[in-house]
């Protein structure tokens, strides 16, 4: 396979996830995760069963990898704001208490490992520092919230 | 009879000296060059170009609405972490940027000259912005320490702009070599391309 015909299919393929997976999930911090989650931990390569069907490993690999650089990019360029939006959304959707979901999130800091493997220290550090701010808002709320209307506490402004 | 003789000793004497001289020249370190000095520069003007430069990555570490949104904040503690985060990030930017532009000054040094046949006042004129950058990098990092990321907006622009023009007279230096040699280079360190 030549690069140039090996580049054609890393964007069809790519183009593939994008229509029928990524377009599902609405938010970049939920399409990061799912992303990530395709990566074997132990060697960095990426897996996915429907694209292997139709492109090689390293196709399939190379797709999986441009997407989730794209992802990384969309949710690193997002303002605070949004990223605490995405954050209590992704907990709402989670099935888990937000009291413990931000203690497990600050204490384990999983998106660490969420990051695409060439990622520069210094663009990795701002995410996980905006990760960190936004974590701090989300609970700051958690501890105001009243009591009878628990949900509410997602869509507050940081004033509130 | 002592006038030749003296004339044979000063001669002998001089003749120690030029290959003493010699011998600790040949020794002098030379500046970096070829291909090593030259994948330096290049990653260099990648980080800066990709990483460190591009408008929307300094919004949003400099960002007033990230600041609005938090100040907005009743809780000090919230804020507290936000400005002090956002320092902690800064201080960082500020260091890679001095970092890459003294990589990119080590390239100009070992083997812009050679490849671009810079003129001296253009030289002098590089070497004055190099100095000059490298100065308001240290600026930046004592302003960033003391008065955090918002407490220097216009050296911020001052140094980014001046960054931008270094990476563009680099990149100029560079524009004769092609991605491909590039790469042959990094593949093979120990095949040197013709250019070179």
């Amino acid at each position: 396979m030549t690069p140039v015909s090996k580049r054609m299919d890393v964007v069809e393929a790519g183009d593939d996830l994008r229509r029928r997976t990524l377009s599902h999930i609405k938010r970049p911090l939920d399409r990061l995760i799912y992303l990530a989650s395709t990566r074997d931990y132990n060697t960095g390569f990426y897996y996915h069963d429907g694209l292997a069907s139709r492109f090689s490993q390293e196709v399939v690999c190379e797709a999986l990898a441009d997407c989730h650089r794209q992802a990384f990019r969309e949710l690193l360029l997002s303002p605070l704001e949004n990223l605490v939006g995405q954050m209590a959304e992704y907990i709402e959707t989670s099935n888990t208490s937000p009291a413990d979901f931000v203690a497990a999130w600050k204490k384990l800091e999983p998106y660490r490992v969420a990051v695409p493997v060439d990622t520069d220290l210094l663009t990795a550090e701002f995410l996980f520092s905006n990760f960190k701010i936004a974590l701090a808002i989300l609970e700051a709320r958690l501890n105001t919230r009243p009591q009878a209307a628990p949900d509410a506490w997602l869509h507050q402004s940081p004033a509130q | 009879m002592i006038s030749p003789m003296i004339q044979l000793i000063l001669t002998f004497l001089v003749v120690i000296g030029v290959f003493v001289a010699l011998y600790f020249l040949s020794r002098r370190p030379q500046p970096a060059g070829g291909s090593e000095s030259l994948l330096e520069g290049r990653a260099a003007l990648n980080a800066l170009q990709r990483e460190l430069l591009p408008p929307e990555m300094l919004d949003r570490i400099f960002s007033k609405v990230d600041h609005e949104y938090v100040s907005q904040d009743a809780s000090a503690a919230v804020q507290g972490l936000f400005l002090k985060e956002r320092r902690k990030i800064a201080l960082s930017w500020a260091h890679e940027l001095q970092e890459q532009i003294l990589s990119l000054r080590r390239f100009h040094l070992g083997s812009a000259r050679f490849y671009a046949r810079l003129s001296v006042r253009t030289e002098i004129k590089l070497a004055l912005q190099f100095l000059s950058l490298l100065f308001l990098c240290r600026v930046l990092r004592g302003l960033f320490f003391v008065r955090g990321a918002y407490g220097a907006p216009r050296v911020v622009g001052y140094a980014v702009a001046a960054s931008a023009r270094i990476c563009s007279i680099s990149e100029n230096a560079m524009s004769f070599l092609k991605a491909a040699e590039l790469d042959s280079v990094s593949e093979n360190p120990q095949r040197t391309p013709m250019l070179l």
